[in-house]
């Protein structure tokens, strides 16, 4: 049952995106994101299409599979698209449809078109690092980005050890859960009829043994970590060197002449008014 | 420092709280280097608690354990016997910090400020000691149980620590588990002479030891080889515990007239029963 839910959305395949180095891809994702706020040209939307389908291409991605992952957020798009062609007039008030207190104008319904767009495109270039990333090559990545903030006292290894327990645990606990549903339901504990609350109160007896479970598993794992010379007073080492290729280059410049591109368009837009 | 022993328990007594009293009453116990030790006794008996003793996770509450000479008190020398004294618990899954099984078996070290090329040589070491080399790169989410335990013992392993505690170890695998991970640390104390203190309620695996230990209501009862304990069959069971189950079986059948001789295990019985047809 709850086995079969893949932790993570990580698609395995061996291409240039998947291969590049997590902390670039997280950089590029954060660029990518302030660059798709600032597209507000036709040509600027054209080009950040053009950005993602190279990257969904160049990631060996079925586009089908990246498209799924617009269908978690699709009835947020939807939402903000009506409410925004309802209530936001825009700079052109052309009157396509008037009641009551409801005006829709042209400039509305763009704005709303373009805010669509952005979304769906956010949301599926942001899913595209979590497609050609392993969640243990994110944390790795994470980890190392923010290694500056030891400087300030940040205890930056400690939080990427408890991202790393975070990880070897989900699937563990996971298998518990479900040994847990099976064994309550063998003794006629019902979980999949009444209510919400009905259903939310059955879940009781699964969560209770479950955080048991989970503290003395914390227990005896902070034992072992002792034992291994959690704590010591060195400076840790890192087993694993990350080291940036040119295929991280490639895929920075790829990204940085979007931004490029961007930044030049919307300065011709402010030129021709 | 040769001469030195690598364990000396002296009179150590120990309690978790005053209400429940001492689960350790005074022990002593000296352990040699490259020796093969098995503790057992029943639930309760206070076997866990020792073990847990040796590597400083706890202190004793009167006298002293030292682990090549240097005191489980002393705070300031603590990860000197922890690095000496490597531990493997009960549940292999709670033993692991992280996802890949190279990046587990490199915590220990990594935590210790080794460099990363001496890191990688252990990792390849501790790996093959196990036998465990191809695992290198995969999840141990997916192993069973007794590979799980491999690996939990390969992190311990790149810690190259002298002495291994095995705290009940082998309790929660199958028998097949139990073999391999039996196996694998009776390898490491012949071939690396690393000393054994194996914690268990499995008297099979007592045979071949060095030295059995049987500890019962916080204190030491019976010691000796493995023959000598196991000679001891009534006042064993006072202690509720049994033979292992081919020396049980071979008393039965003498019971019933087999004239068979002493032996202690599977092999040997059958060779003695082949010779009686």
């Amino acid at each position: 049952m709850l086995r079969d839910v893949t932790f993570g959305q990580y698609y395995p395949k061996n291409s240039f995106v998947h291969r590049m180095d997590a902390r670039v891809k997280i950089l590029l994702m954060i660029l990518y994101i302030v660059t798709i706020f600032l597209v507000q040209t036709y040509s600027g939307y054209i080009a950040t299409a053009f950005v993602l389908i190279t990257t969904i291409v160049v990631a060996r991605i079925p586009l089908k599979t990246v498209l799924k992952s617009v269908k978690a957020v699709i009835f947020l798009v939807l939402f903000t698209a009506i409410l925004n062609i309802l209530f936001y007039q825009g700079e052109s008030t052309t009157v396509v449809f008037s009641w009551w207190i409801i005006k829709v104008t042209d400039g509305g319904l763009l704005f709303a078109m373009q805010m669509a767009f952005r979304l769906i495109f956010l949301v599926m270039g942001t899913s595209l690092l979590t497609f050609t990333t392993t969640p243990v090559e994110l944390t790795d990545g994470i980890e190392s980005l923010l290694s500056p903030l030891k400087l300030i006292r940040v205890p930056v290894h400690d939080i990427a050890v408890i991202m790393s327990i975070t990880l070897r645990f989900i699937p563990i606990l996971m298998e518990e859960t479900d040994k847990i549903i099976m064994a309550q339901s063998s003794r006629g504990a019902d979980f999949s009829s009444g209510g919400i609350i009905k259903r939310a109160k059955a879940l009781l007896p699964v969560l209770i043994p479950l955080f048991i479970s989970a503290f003395r598993r914390a227990d005896e794992l902070s034992l072992a970590m002792d034992s291994r010379c959690y704590g010591a007073p060195v400076k840790r080492t890192k087993h694993k060197v990350r080291r940036i290729s040119v295929r991280d280059i490639i895929g920075s410049i790829f990204y940085l002449a979007y931004l490029a591109f961007i930044i030049v368009d919307n300065s011709l837009l402010l030129l021709l008014i | 420092m040769r001469t030195m022993s690598a364990i000396v328990i002296d009179n150590v007594t120990f309690g978790y709280d005053k209400k429940s009293g001492d689960v350790l009453k005074s022990v002593s116990l000296q352990i040699e280097e490259g020796e093969f030790v098995c503790v057992v006794g029943r639930n309760g008996s206070g076997k866990s608690t020792l073990a847990k003793t040796i590597n400083g996770l706890l202190t004793p509450s009167e006298g002293s354990i030292k682990v090549f000479g240097v005191d489980t008190k002393e705070e300031s020398t603590i990860f000197d016997v922890r690095k000496n004294v490597g531990m493997v618990f009960q549940n292999p899954d709670n033993q692991m910090v992280a996802s890949i099984v190279e990046d587990d078996v490199a915590f220990g070290p990594e935590n210790l400020g080794i460099p990363r090329e001496e890191i990688k040589a252990r990792i390849d070491w501790a790996l093959k000691a196990v036998g465990m080399e191809e695992y290198r790169h995969g999840t141990p989410n997916k192993l069973s149980g007794g590979q799980k335990q491999r690996i939990a013992i390969a992190g311990v392993l790149a810690l190259k620590p002298r002495v291994l505690v095995l705290d009940e170890a082998t309790a929660m695998l199958d028998p097949r588990g139990r073999r391999e991970v039996m196996d694998t640390v009776r390898e490491l104390n012949k071939k690396e002479n690393i000393t054994v203190i194996h914690i268990t309620h499995y008297m099979e695996e007592c045979v071949g030891a060095d030295r059995v230990v049987v500890v019962d209501g916080g204190e030491i009862v019976m010691q000796g080889r493995p023959e000598e304990v196991f000679s001891k069959r009534s006042e064993l069971s006072t202690y509720q515990l049994g033979l292992p189950p081919v020396m049980a079986l071979a008393d039965m059948l003498r019971e019933r007239g087999v004239e068979i001789g002493v032996v202690h295990k599977e092999d040997e019985l059958v060779e003695e029963l082949c010779r009686l047809l």
